[in-house]
């Protein structure tokens, strides 16, 4: 099957969260996504924006049975420090449409963000995974990806909501 | 008594910051790890659209009168797709004859200062699981621990892998 991937541009945002919706639902937590278009319009894609995206294309003649989509996945990338070894890529999302998996789309994908990363002297590609979700998880151990929580223990933290305006009194 | 103040480092702190990098690097066991320089920090933390952004903590001696750099915290801006803009907490350390002393909590509390300013909705961060007094005081700030309550793992790839991943 043809397929392009490409940089986003403000003109997929719409796409872009339709997408974020169903990735959402895929790991069970629809419920918890308040994002907008607008929000990634203005974060995105305006001056140092906050985040990037690409987007996995096919022509016409595949478009989804239902909704008539062309853009059928999209990877989010940002840049990271590690203050061990410096640039880093960080990988936020990663999803491509279910009819769509097993032709390698989703590789190309993060293949993408990791020469966009090496292009701005990245030594890293870091980003997370469900430990439920093995599909995934057996995907990035076959690209080589490590484990670091499973092998150093290293647990990914977050403060939020009152606790974080407790906190961001002096 | 030990008056200090949190400030937002400026390219002539990189020394310094290299320093308090190998002190922390050494605190989690992992010193022979660090390969970056002074140079590195001054050209991915300075220069226009920079890497990171770091805060000093600083305090002033009384006799002589000289700053001395104490602690630091790194930063950067993420996104997470659910809910918006986020801030990610790298680094955070205070030399260990200055702990104890709400050092560590101010560095922490300006990034969520900063994160606020900025619209975001998160302060994210990670923390070793041996590492019991630095989660005991993240939990104690109100933070949540997604690695034990979802499982979430934080995967890496670099290096030969990496430079495979990157064929088309």
């Amino acid at each position: 099957m043809e397929y392009s991937i490409r940089a986003a541009s403000v003109e997929d945002c719409k796409d872009i969260r339709r997408l974020i919706g169903e990735l959402a639902e895929y790991e069970k937590v629809a419920d918890e996504v308040t994002i907008t278009q607008r929000d990634l319009e203005r974060d995105g894609f305006s001056e140092n924006p906050f985040f990037h995206c690409i987007i996995a294309e096919v022509p016409e003649q595949h478009k989804t049975k239902e909704g008539d989509h062309t853009k059928i996945g999209y990877a989010t990338y940002f840049y990271n420090y590690n203050t061990w070894c410096g640039r880093a890529i960080y990988m936020g999302d990663l999803y491509v449409m279910s009819e769509f998996r097993g032709k390698g789309i989703g590789r190309a994908l993060m293949s993408k963000v990791a020469q966009l990363g090496r292009a701005a002297g990245c030594r890293q590609l870091n980003f997370t995974v469900m430990d439920w979700n093995k599909s995934a998880r057996d995907f990035y151990l076959r690209q080589g990806c490590v484990d670091i929580t499973a092998n150093t223990g290293k647990h990914f933290m977050r403060c939020e909501g009152e606790a974080l305006e407790h906190l961001a009194q002096p």
